[in-house]
Protein backbone atom coordinates (compact mmCIF):
# COMPACT_ATOMS: atom_id res chain seq x y z
CA UNK A 1 0.00 0.00 0.00
CA UNK A 2 1.68 3.29 -1.18
CA UNK A 3 -0.21 6.23 0.20
CA UNK A 4 0.91 10.21 -1.27
CA UNK A 5 -0.64 12.88 0.21
CA UNK A 6 -0.65 16.43 -0.96
CA UNK A 7 2.51 16.09 -2.12
CA UNK A 8 4.59 19.82 -4.07
CA UNK A 9 8.25 20.18 -5.25
CA UNK A 10 9.55 23.24 -7.14
CA UNK A 11 12.91 23.36 -8.76
CA UNK A 12 14.75 26.92 -8.83
CA UNK A 13 11.07 28.47 -7.39
CA UNK A 14 9.58 26.70 -10.61
CA UNK A 15 7.02 24.86 -9.14
CA UNK A 16 6.64 20.81 -10.89
CA UNK A 17 4.48 19.11 -8.17
CA UNK A 18 1.47 21.25 -6.97
CA UNK A 19 -0.45 18.86 -4.79
CA UNK A 20 -0.26 15.05 -5.92
CA UNK A 21 -2.89 12.76 -4.17
CA UNK A 22 -2.73 9.23 -5.51
CA UNK A 23 -3.00 5.53 -3.72
CA UNK A 24 -1.83 2.45 -4.67
CA UNK A 25 -3.51 -0.94 -3.69
CA UNK A 26 -1.79 -4.04 -2.44
CA UNK A 27 -1.64 -6.00 -5.85
CA UNK A 28 -2.64 -3.84 -8.29
CA UNK A 29 -0.98 -2.18 -11.00
CA UNK A 30 -1.34 1.70 -11.12
CA UNK A 31 -0.72 3.85 -14.01
CA UNK A 32 0.13 7.40 -14.14
CA UNK A 33 -0.51 9.03 -16.98
CA UNK A 34 0.69 12.98 -18.05
CA UNK A 35 2.40 14.84 -20.06
CA UNK A 36 6.06 15.30 -20.56
CA UNK A 37 7.83 17.46 -17.67
CA UNK A 38 4.73 16.93 -15.90
CA UNK A 39 6.78 15.54 -12.90
CA UNK A 40 5.93 12.04 -12.89
CA UNK A 41 9.92 10.96 -12.55
CA UNK A 42 10.52 13.14 -10.31
CA UNK A 43 7.22 11.82 -8.37
CA UNK A 44 8.46 8.46 -8.88
CA UNK A 45 12.12 9.09 -7.33
CA UNK A 46 10.31 10.70 -4.33
CA UNK A 47 8.67 7.11 -3.49
CA UNK A 48 11.80 5.63 -2.88
CA UNK A 49 13.40 8.59 -0.98
CA UNK A 50 16.05 9.47 -3.85
CA UNK A 51 14.59 13.49 -3.81
CA UNK A 52 12.73 15.25 -1.14
CA UNK A 53 9.13 16.67 -1.69
CA UNK A 54 8.64 20.67 0.04
CA UNK A 55 5.41 19.08 1.40
CA UNK A 56 3.09 16.38 1.56
CA UNK A 57 3.49 12.76 3.08
CA UNK A 58 4.46 9.47 1.18
CA UNK A 59 3.63 6.40 3.19
CA UNK A 60 4.82 2.86 1.92
CA UNK A 61 3.18 -0.28 4.26
CA UNK A 62 1.94 2.32 7.19
CA UNK A 63 5.75 3.85 7.35
CA UNK A 64 6.52 7.35 6.63
CA UNK A 65 8.89 7.48 3.93
CA UNK A 66 10.07 10.82 4.97
CA UNK A 67 10.80 11.02 8.02
CA UNK A 68 12.98 7.47 7.88
CA UNK A 69 15.81 7.24 8.89
CA UNK A 70 19.23 6.28 6.50
CA UNK A 71 18.81 2.49 7.32
CA UNK A 72 15.43 1.93 7.40
CA UNK A 73 15.14 4.18 4.23
CA UNK A 74 17.78 1.50 2.68
CA UNK A 75 15.55 -1.23 3.99
CA UNK A 76 12.29 -0.13 2.39
CA UNK A 77 14.54 0.42 -1.11
CA UNK A 78 15.21 -3.06 -1.25
CA UNK A 79 11.75 -4.46 -1.36
CA UNK A 80 11.36 -1.92 -4.69
CA UNK A 81 12.53 -2.60 -8.47
CA UNK A 82 12.90 0.71 -10.10
CA UNK A 83 13.27 1.16 -13.80
CA UNK A 84 14.66 4.54 -14.66
CA UNK A 85 13.89 5.97 -17.80
CA UNK A 86 17.07 6.19 -19.62
CA UNK A 87 17.61 2.68 -17.70
CA UNK A 88 20.79 4.09 -16.19
CA UNK A 89 22.95 1.03 -16.55
CA UNK A 90 26.38 0.72 -14.68
CA UNK A 91 28.54 1.54 -17.92
CA UNK A 92 31.64 0.50 -16.28
CA UNK A 93 30.43 -3.20 -15.27
CA UNK A 94 28.89 -5.79 -17.69
CA UNK A 95 25.20 -6.78 -18.71
CA UNK A 96 25.26 -9.47 -16.05
CA UNK A 97 27.14 -7.75 -13.34
CA UNK A 98 24.63 -4.80 -13.70
CA UNK A 99 22.12 -7.34 -12.86
CA UNK A 100 23.73 -9.41 -10.51
CA UNK A 101 24.48 -6.34 -8.15
CA UNK A 102 20.94 -5.97 -6.91
CA UNK A 103 21.59 -9.45 -5.74
CA UNK A 104 25.13 -8.71 -4.43
CA UNK A 105 23.84 -6.12 -2.35
CA UNK A 106 21.45 -8.10 -0.60
CA UNK A 107 24.46 -10.36 0.43
CA UNK A 108 26.32 -8.10 1.90
CA UNK A 109 24.25 -7.18 4.40
CA UNK A 110 22.83 -10.35 4.78
CA UNK A 111 18.91 -9.78 3.56
CA UNK A 112 19.29 -12.47 0.97
CA UNK A 113 22.02 -15.30 1.10
CA UNK A 114 22.85 -16.69 -2.31
CA UNK A 115 26.18 -18.34 -3.51
CA UNK A 116 27.64 -17.06 -6.87
CA UNK A 117 26.19 -19.86 -8.74
CA UNK A 118 22.76 -19.26 -7.72
CA UNK A 119 22.95 -15.43 -8.83
CA UNK A 120 24.42 -16.62 -12.05
CA UNK A 121 21.52 -18.81 -12.60
CA UNK A 122 18.77 -15.38 -11.16
CA UNK A 123 20.60 -13.53 -13.78
CA UNK A 124 20.57 -15.34 -16.26
CA UNK A 125 16.93 -16.38 -15.77
CA UNK A 126 16.27 -12.80 -15.30
CA UNK A 127 17.58 -11.71 -18.80
CA UNK A 128 16.11 -14.74 -20.49
CA UNK A 129 12.51 -13.47 -19.48
CA UNK A 130 13.39 -9.95 -20.67
CA UNK A 131 14.38 -11.27 -23.84
CA UNK A 132 18.31 -11.11 -23.59
CA UNK A 133 19.75 -14.44 -23.29
CA UNK A 134 23.36 -15.02 -23.58
CA UNK A 135 24.12 -11.29 -22.96
CA UNK A 136 25.52 -11.43 -19.86
CA UNK A 137 29.51 -10.58 -21.25
CA UNK A 138 28.23 -7.72 -23.29
CA UNK A 139 28.97 -4.14 -21.92
CA UNK A 140 25.73 -1.52 -21.68
CA UNK A 141 27.37 0.58 -24.15
CA UNK A 142 27.29 -2.37 -26.81
CA UNK A 143 23.50 -2.06 -26.40
CA UNK A 144 20.58 -0.44 -28.47
CA UNK A 145 18.21 1.55 -25.96
CA UNK A 146 15.59 -1.04 -25.96
CA UNK A 147 17.91 -3.23 -24.76
CA UNK A 148 19.40 -0.99 -21.85
CA UNK A 149 15.72 -0.69 -21.45
CA UNK A 150 15.57 -4.20 -21.22
CA UNK A 151 18.30 -5.21 -19.11
CA UNK A 152 17.03 -1.92 -17.18
CA UNK A 153 13.88 -4.38 -16.44
CA UNK A 154 16.15 -7.68 -15.57
CA UNK A 155 18.10 -5.52 -12.79
CA UNK A 156 15.16 -4.56 -11.50
CA UNK A 157 12.97 -7.49 -10.75
CA UNK A 158 15.85 -10.04 -10.18
CA UNK A 159 15.49 -9.82 -6.27
CA UNK A 160 11.65 -10.05 -6.47
CA UNK A 161 10.60 -7.32 -4.96
CA UNK A 162 7.34 -6.62 -3.68
CA UNK A 163 6.94 -3.17 -5.33
CA UNK A 164 7.88 -2.11 -8.99
CA UNK A 165 8.44 1.24 -10.74
CA UNK A 166 8.05 1.26 -14.07
CA UNK A 167 9.62 5.05 -15.74
CA UNK A 168 8.48 4.27 -19.27
CA UNK A 169 8.78 0.75 -19.38
CA UNK A 170 7.49 0.69 -23.36
CA UNK A 171 8.65 4.03 -24.57
CA UNK A 172 11.02 3.61 -27.29
CA UNK A 173 10.61 -0.21 -27.75
CA UNK A 174 9.37 -1.44 -31.40
CA UNK A 175 5.47 -3.08 -30.50
CA UNK A 176 6.19 -7.02 -30.25
CA UNK A 177 8.96 -6.28 -27.37
CA UNK A 178 6.73 -3.40 -25.91
CA UNK A 179 3.92 -6.60 -25.66
CA UNK A 180 6.22 -8.87 -24.41
CA UNK A 181 7.44 -6.14 -21.80
CA UNK A 182 2.97 -5.46 -20.51
CA UNK A 183 2.94 -9.28 -20.55
CA UNK A 184 5.63 -9.56 -18.30
CA UNK A 185 4.18 -6.83 -15.78
CA UNK A 186 1.22 -9.03 -16.04
CA UNK A 187 3.10 -11.92 -15.07
CA UNK A 188 4.41 -10.33 -12.29
CA UNK A 189 1.02 -9.12 -10.57
CA UNK A 190 -0.46 -12.25 -11.46
CA UNK A 191 1.71 -14.55 -10.42
CA UNK A 192 4.36 -12.90 -8.23
CA UNK A 193 1.16 -10.41 -6.30
CA UNK A 194 3.75 -7.22 -7.54
CA UNK A 195 1.93 -3.86 -6.47
CA UNK A 196 2.93 -1.26 -9.27
CA UNK A 197 3.48 1.73 -10.45
CA UNK A 198 3.48 2.41 -14.13
CA UNK A 199 4.30 5.94 -15.59
CA UNK A 200 4.17 5.86 -19.73
CA UNK A 201 2.41 8.15 -22.29
CA UNK A 202 1.70 5.59 -23.97
CA UNK A 203 -2.09 4.85 -23.74
CA UNK A 204 -2.74 1.47 -24.90
CA UNK A 205 -0.02 0.11 -23.01
CA UNK A 206 -1.30 1.71 -20.05
CA UNK A 207 -4.80 -0.16 -21.02
CA UNK A 208 -3.37 -3.76 -21.75
CA UNK A 209 -1.82 -3.12 -17.83
CA UNK A 210 -3.16 -0.59 -15.72
CA UNK A 211 -6.19 -1.65 -13.14
CA UNK A 212 -6.64 1.87 -12.03
CA UNK A 213 -5.27 5.13 -13.72
CA UNK A 214 -4.15 8.69 -12.33
CA UNK A 215 -4.12 11.41 -14.68
CA UNK A 216 -1.38 14.11 -13.53
CA UNK A 217 -1.79 17.20 -15.21
CA UNK A 218 -0.35 20.88 -14.59
CA UNK A 219 1.40 19.42 -11.53
CA UNK A 220 -2.02 18.02 -9.68
CA UNK A 221 -3.37 14.87 -9.87
CA UNK A 222 -6.63 15.41 -12.21
CA UNK A 223 -8.54 12.53 -11.76
CA UNK A 224 -8.02 8.55 -10.59
CA UNK A 225 -9.95 5.92 -11.54
CA UNK A 226 -10.34 2.49 -13.60
CA UNK A 227 -10.66 3.17 -17.45
CA UNK A 228 -14.13 2.66 -17.62
CA UNK A 229 -14.35 5.92 -15.25
CA UNK A 230 -11.69 8.06 -17.18
CA UNK A 231 -13.92 7.31 -20.58
CA UNK A 232 -16.78 7.98 -19.36
CA UNK A 233 -15.35 11.38 -17.22
CA UNK A 234 -17.69 14.22 -18.01
CA UNK A 235 -14.79 16.12 -16.51
CA UNK A 236 -13.67 18.32 -19.48
CA UNK A 237 -9.91 18.13 -18.67
CA UNK A 238 -9.57 14.35 -18.41
CA UNK A 239 -11.90 14.53 -21.77
CA UNK A 240 -9.45 16.32 -23.26
CA UNK A 241 -6.01 14.41 -22.61
CA UNK A 242 -7.40 10.82 -23.21
CA UNK A 243 -8.58 12.10 -26.56
CA UNK A 244 -5.60 13.97 -27.31
CA UNK A 245 -3.48 10.69 -25.78
CA UNK A 246 -5.37 8.63 -28.15
CA UNK A 247 -4.90 10.54 -30.92
CA UNK A 248 -1.12 11.47 -31.11
CA UNK A 249 -0.22 7.38 -29.77
CA UNK A 250 0.33 4.94 -32.43
CA UNK A 251 -2.76 3.32 -34.05
CA UNK A 252 -2.98 -0.25 -34.26
CA UNK A 253 -5.56 -3.22 -34.99
CA UNK A 254 -6.77 -4.59 -32.43
CA UNK B 1 6.17 49.19 -13.05
CA UNK B 2 8.55 46.58 -14.66
CA UNK B 3 9.36 48.97 -17.29
CA UNK B 4 10.97 51.50 -15.30
CA UNK B 5 12.61 48.53 -12.54
CA UNK B 6 16.01 48.40 -14.36
CA UNK B 7 16.52 51.82 -14.44
CA UNK B 8 15.97 52.25 -11.61
CA UNK B 9 18.14 49.72 -10.07
CA UNK B 10 20.76 50.94 -12.70
CA UNK B 11 22.24 53.47 -9.83
CA UNK B 12 23.08 50.87 -7.38
CA UNK B 13 25.14 48.86 -9.36
CA UNK B 14 27.89 51.47 -9.19
CA UNK B 15 28.82 51.73 -5.50
CA UNK B 16 27.93 48.22 -4.18
CA UNK B 17 29.01 46.37 -7.18
CA UNK B 18 32.51 45.29 -6.09
CA UNK B 19 32.08 44.02 -2.71
CA UNK B 20 28.41 42.23 -3.90
CA UNK B 21 30.46 40.49 -5.80
CA UNK B 22 33.58 39.39 -2.94
CA UNK B 23 30.17 38.72 -1.04
CA UNK B 24 28.59 36.32 -3.60
CA UNK B 25 31.64 34.47 -3.80
CA UNK B 26 32.47 34.35 0.17
CA UNK B 27 29.03 32.98 0.34
CA UNK B 28 29.25 30.51 -2.69
CA UNK B 29 32.36 29.45 -1.41
CA UNK B 30 31.13 28.73 2.15
CA UNK B 31 28.51 26.68 0.99
CA UNK B 32 30.71 24.60 -0.97
CA UNK B 33 32.70 24.24 1.73
CA UNK B 34 29.65 23.14 3.68
CA UNK B 35 28.74 20.62 1.44
CA UNK B 36 32.12 19.07 1.16
CA UNK B 37 32.72 18.63 5.14
CA UNK B 38 28.79 17.32 5.00
CA UNK B 39 29.52 15.14 2.66
CA UNK B 40 33.17 13.96 4.42
CA UNK B 41 30.98 13.68 7.80
CA UNK B 42 28.55 11.33 6.29
CA UNK B 43 31.47 9.22 4.56
CA UNK B 44 33.05 8.68 8.32
CA UNK B 45 29.50 8.25 10.12
CA UNK B 46 28.60 5.63 7.53
CA UNK B 47 32.25 3.87 7.08
CA UNK B 48 30.74 0.77 8.08
CA UNK B 49 28.51 0.76 4.65
CA UNK B 50 31.68 0.58 2.91
CA UNK B 51 32.30 -3.01 3.85
CA UNK B 52 29.65 -3.96 1.00
CA UNK B 53 32.47 -1.93 -1.69
CA UNK B 54 35.95 -4.12 -0.50
CA UNK B 55 35.99 -4.70 -4.11
CA UNK B 56 35.22 -1.48 -5.18
CA UNK B 57 38.32 -0.28 -2.83
CA UNK B 58 41.13 -2.32 -4.74
CA UNK B 59 39.81 -2.41 -7.82
CA UNK B 60 40.41 1.97 -7.16
CA UNK B 61 44.09 1.31 -5.75
CA UNK B 62 44.51 -0.65 -8.89
CA UNK B 63 43.19 1.81 -11.11
CA UNK B 64 45.11 5.06 -9.43
CA UNK B 65 48.34 2.76 -10.42
CA UNK B 66 47.81 1.91 -13.31
CA UNK B 67 46.96 5.53 -14.86
CA UNK B 68 49.84 6.96 -12.45
CA UNK B 69 52.56 5.39 -12.58
CA UNK B 70 54.39 6.30 -16.29
CA UNK B 71 54.19 9.24 -15.49
CA UNK B 72 55.08 9.43 -12.06
CA UNK B 73 58.61 7.71 -13.73
CA UNK B 74 58.73 10.24 -16.24
CA UNK B 75 58.51 13.19 -14.08
CA UNK B 76 60.45 11.86 -10.70
CA UNK B 77 63.34 10.88 -13.47
CA UNK B 78 63.68 14.16 -14.84
CA UNK B 79 62.96 16.34 -12.17
CA UNK B 80 66.09 14.35 -9.99
CA UNK B 81 67.94 15.18 -13.11
CA UNK B 82 67.28 18.88 -13.08
CA UNK B 83 67.99 19.01 -9.71
CA UNK B 84 71.09 17.68 -9.61
CA UNK B 85 72.35 19.60 -12.94
CA UNK B 86 71.03 22.91 -11.58
CA UNK B 87 72.05 21.98 -8.29
CA UNK B 88 75.75 21.92 -9.62
CA UNK B 89 75.63 24.62 -11.92
CA UNK B 90 74.76 26.83 -8.70
CA UNK B 91 77.64 26.46 -7.10
CA UNK B 92 80.50 28.18 -6.05
CA UNK B 93 83.26 26.29 -7.41
CA UNK B 94 85.71 26.31 -4.18
CA UNK B 95 82.66 24.61 -2.81
CA UNK B 96 82.56 20.24 -2.66
CA UNK B 97 80.87 18.41 -5.45
CA UNK B 98 79.73 16.06 -3.12
CA UNK B 99 76.99 18.78 -1.52
CA UNK B 100 74.77 18.11 -4.80
CA UNK B 101 73.87 14.45 -3.30
CA UNK B 102 72.62 16.32 -0.19
CA UNK B 103 70.77 19.18 -2.34
CA UNK B 104 69.33 16.71 -4.48
CA UNK B 105 67.97 14.18 -1.81
CA UNK B 106 66.99 17.01 0.53
CA UNK B 107 65.09 18.73 -2.12
CA UNK B 108 63.61 15.62 -3.82
CA UNK B 109 62.40 13.98 -0.47
CA UNK B 110 60.87 17.26 1.29
CA UNK B 111 59.30 19.10 -1.27
CA UNK B 112 59.78 18.18 -4.93
CA UNK B 113 58.10 14.77 -5.35
CA UNK B 114 55.44 14.82 -2.93
CA UNK B 115 54.30 18.07 -4.54
CA UNK B 116 55.16 17.11 -8.03
CA UNK B 117 53.33 13.76 -7.67
CA UNK B 118 50.77 15.54 -6.52
CA UNK B 119 50.00 18.69 -9.18
CA UNK B 120 50.37 16.13 -11.73
CA UNK B 121 47.70 13.56 -10.34
CA UNK B 122 45.53 16.37 -9.50
CA UNK B 123 45.52 16.40 -12.76
CA UNK B 124 44.93 12.62 -13.59
CA UNK B 125 43.73 10.82 -10.89
CA UNK B 126 41.17 13.91 -9.72
CA UNK B 127 39.98 14.37 -13.22
CA UNK B 128 38.94 11.00 -13.79
CA UNK B 129 37.27 10.40 -10.34
CA UNK B 130 35.01 13.44 -11.01
CA UNK B 131 34.47 12.36 -14.42
CA UNK B 132 33.42 8.91 -13.60
CA UNK B 133 30.97 10.36 -10.49
CA UNK B 134 30.07 12.73 -12.63
CA UNK B 135 28.84 10.77 -15.63
CA UNK B 136 27.27 8.36 -13.00
CA UNK B 137 25.49 10.98 -11.55
CA UNK B 138 23.80 13.16 -14.72
CA UNK B 139 23.20 9.48 -16.24
CA UNK B 140 20.57 8.60 -13.03
CA UNK B 141 23.52 5.55 -11.99
CA UNK B 142 23.62 6.92 -8.05
CA UNK B 143 20.13 7.21 -8.15
CA UNK B 144 19.92 3.79 -9.31
CA UNK B 145 22.79 2.82 -6.78
CA UNK B 146 20.70 4.00 -3.90
CA UNK B 147 17.34 2.33 -5.51
CA UNK B 148 19.15 -0.70 -5.10
CA UNK B 149 19.50 -0.11 -1.68
CA UNK B 150 23.61 0.47 -2.05
CA UNK B 151 24.72 3.88 0.22
CA UNK B 152 25.77 6.03 -3.25
CA UNK B 153 28.92 7.73 -1.32
CA UNK B 154 29.99 4.50 0.61
CA UNK B 155 30.05 2.82 -2.98
CA UNK B 156 31.59 5.39 -5.05
CA UNK B 157 33.09 7.42 -2.34
CA UNK B 158 34.72 6.30 0.50
CA UNK B 159 36.99 3.52 -1.78
CA UNK B 160 38.39 6.58 -4.05
CA UNK B 161 39.55 8.44 -1.15
CA UNK B 162 41.07 5.53 0.94
CA UNK B 163 42.79 4.50 -2.40
CA UNK B 164 44.04 7.73 -3.06
CA UNK B 165 45.20 7.92 0.80
CA UNK B 166 47.18 4.52 0.69
CA UNK B 167 48.13 4.61 -3.10
CA UNK B 168 49.81 8.60 -3.06
CA UNK B 169 52.64 7.37 -0.47
CA UNK B 170 53.67 4.40 -2.41
CA UNK B 171 53.71 6.53 -5.24
CA UNK B 172 56.06 8.78 -3.37
CA UNK B 173 58.11 6.32 -2.30
CA UNK B 174 58.73 5.19 -6.13
CA UNK B 175 59.15 8.90 -7.41
CA UNK B 176 61.81 9.02 -4.15
CA UNK B 177 63.62 6.40 -5.78
CA UNK B 178 63.75 7.14 -9.40
CA UNK B 179 64.49 10.78 -8.56
CA UNK B 180 67.22 10.21 -7.07
CA UNK B 181 68.31 7.84 -9.26
CA UNK B 182 67.74 10.63 -11.70
CA UNK B 183 69.99 12.71 -9.93
CA UNK B 184 72.90 10.57 -9.71
CA UNK B 185 72.16 10.01 -13.62
CA UNK B 186 72.80 14.14 -14.25
CA UNK B 187 75.17 14.49 -11.65
CA UNK B 188 77.39 11.80 -13.21
CA UNK B 189 76.71 12.63 -16.91
CA UNK B 190 75.97 16.21 -17.16
CA UNK B 191 77.62 17.87 -14.24
CA UNK B 192 80.36 15.26 -14.08
CA UNK B 193 80.56 14.58 -10.34
CA UNK B 194 81.91 10.85 -9.31
CA UNK B 195 79.23 8.95 -8.51
CA UNK B 196 81.25 8.01 -5.30
CA UNK B 197 81.00 12.07 -4.05
CA UNK B 198 77.25 12.34 -4.83
CA UNK B 199 76.19 9.07 -2.94
CA UNK B 200 78.52 10.02 -0.09
CA UNK B 201 76.06 14.05 -0.13
CA UNK B 202 73.26 12.06 0.00
CA UNK B 203 74.07 9.68 2.71
CA UNK B 204 75.11 12.44 4.99
CA UNK B 205 72.11 14.33 4.53
CA UNK B 206 69.48 12.17 4.96
CA UNK B 207 67.38 12.14 7.45
CA UNK B 208 64.57 10.04 8.06
CA UNK B 209 62.37 12.60 8.98
CA UNK B 210 62.58 14.56 5.70
CA UNK B 211 61.23 11.04 4.53
CA UNK B 212 58.29 10.82 6.79
CA UNK B 213 57.80 14.20 6.16
CA UNK B 214 57.25 13.81 2.69
CA UNK B 215 54.97 10.82 2.91
CA UNK B 216 52.35 12.58 5.46
CA UNK B 217 52.11 15.19 3.09
CA UNK B 218 51.56 12.38 0.17
CA UNK B 219 49.23 10.74 2.45
CA UNK B 220 47.55 14.30 3.05
CA UNK B 221 47.47 15.35 -1.15
CA UNK B 222 46.24 12.05 -1.76
CA UNK B 223 43.10 12.58 0.78
CA UNK B 224 42.74 16.28 -0.47
CA UNK B 225 42.56 15.45 -4.49
CA UNK B 226 40.10 12.26 -4.20
CA UNK B 227 37.86 14.00 -1.88
CA UNK B 228 38.05 17.39 -3.71
CA UNK B 229 37.17 15.29 -7.24
CA UNK B 230 34.86 13.05 -5.66
CA UNK B 231 32.90 15.76 -4.00
CA UNK B 232 33.19 17.73 -7.27
CA UNK B 233 31.73 14.57 -9.69
CA UNK B 234 29.03 13.54 -6.58
CA UNK B 235 27.27 17.41 -6.84
CA UNK B 236 27.31 17.33 -11.22
CA UNK B 237 24.64 19.39 -12.24
CA UNK B 238 23.94 20.57 -15.72
CA UNK B 239 24.18 16.72 -17.85
CA UNK B 240 27.19 16.20 -19.79
CA UNK B 241 28.41 19.83 -20.03
CA UNK B 242 28.00 19.97 -16.42
CA UNK B 243 30.63 17.22 -16.02
CA UNK B 244 33.01 18.59 -18.41
CA UNK B 245 32.93 22.36 -16.08
CA UNK B 246 33.25 20.08 -12.82
CA UNK B 247 36.57 18.16 -13.92
CA UNK B 248 38.07 21.61 -15.25
CA UNK B 249 37.15 22.74 -11.76
CA UNK B 250 38.58 19.56 -9.92
CA UNK B 251 42.03 20.14 -11.94
CA UNK B 252 42.17 24.17 -10.17
CA UNK B 253 40.67 23.62 -7.18
CA UNK B 254 42.93 20.43 -6.51
CA UNK B 255 46.11 22.28 -7.32
CA UNK B 256 45.05 25.28 -5.20
CA UNK B 257 44.21 23.22 -2.47
CA UNK B 258 48.11 21.74 -2.72
CA UNK B 259 50.02 24.09 -2.99
CA UNK B 260 48.21 26.04 0.15
CA UNK B 261 48.21 22.76 2.20
CA UNK B 262 52.08 22.24 1.09
CA UNK B 263 52.89 25.88 2.62
CA UNK B 264 50.95 25.21 5.62
CA UNK B 265 52.45 21.68 6.52
CA UNK B 266 55.86 23.47 6.03
CA UNK B 267 55.16 26.55 7.94
CA UNK B 268 53.23 24.29 11.08
CA UNK B 269 55.05 20.92 10.79
CA UNK B 270 59.02 21.41 9.78
N1 LIG C 1 17.01 17.16 -9.91
C1 LIG C 1 16.35 18.15 -10.56
N2 LIG C 1 16.78 19.41 -10.46
C2 LIG C 1 16.13 20.41 -11.08
N3 LIG C 1 15.04 20.24 -11.85
C3 LIG C 1 14.58 19.00 -12.02
C4 LIG C 1 15.21 17.88 -11.38
N4 LIG C 1 14.53 16.76 -11.70
C5 LIG C 1 13.52 17.17 -12.51
N5 LIG C 1 13.54 18.50 -12.70
C6 LIG C 1 12.57 19.27 -13.49
O1 LIG C 1 11.28 18.89 -13.11
C7 LIG C 1 10.42 18.84 -14.22
C8 LIG C 1 9.71 17.51 -14.25
O2 LIG C 1 10.62 16.52 -14.60
P1 LIG C 1 10.25 14.99 -14.76
O3 LIG C 1 11.46 14.33 -15.28
O4 LIG C 1 9.68 14.47 -13.50
O5 LIG C 1 9.12 15.01 -15.86
P2 LIG C 1 8.35 13.78 -16.47
O6 LIG C 1 6.91 13.95 -16.16
O7 LIG C 1 8.99 12.52 -16.04
O8 LIG C 1 8.57 14.03 -18.01
P3 LIG C 1 8.88 12.97 -19.16
O9 LIG C 1 7.58 12.35 -19.48
O10 LIG C 1 9.41 13.79 -20.28
O11 LIG C 1 9.87 12.01 -18.61
C9 LIG C 1 11.27 19.11 -15.44
O12 LIG C 1 11.05 20.44 -15.85
C10 LIG C 1 12.68 18.96 -14.95
O13 LIG C 1 13.52 19.88 -15.59
MG1 LIG D 1 10.13 11.16 -16.85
Amino acid sequence: MITIRDIRKSFDERPVLRGVNIDVRDRETLVVLGRSGGGKSVMLKMIVGLLKPDSGSINVDGNDVLSMTYPKLRELRFKFGFLFQGAALFDSLTVGDNVALALRRGRATHELELTEGEIAERVTFALEVVGLKNTEAVMPSNLSGGMKKRVGLARAIVPSPRYMLYDEPTTGLDMETADEINVLINDLRTKLGVTSIVVTHDIHSAFVVGDRFAILNDGRTLMTGTRAEIENSTDEDVRKYISSSLSTSRTRLT
Amino acid sequence: MDLAAPAARAPRLHGPLFFEVIGRVTISFLEHLGMYFGLIWWMVGNIRNARESSKNFFSQMVQIGNDSIPIVIFVSTFVGMVTAVQSAYQLYSWIPRSVVGGLVIKSVLLELTPLLTALVLAGKVGATITAEIGSMRVTEQVDALEAMGFDSVSFLITPRILAGIVMFPVLVVFGDLLAVLGGLFGAVIVAHIPAGAFIAGMKSSFVTRDAVFGLTKATIFGYTITSIASYQGYYVVGGSAGVGKATMSTVVYTCLAVVILDFILASTLL
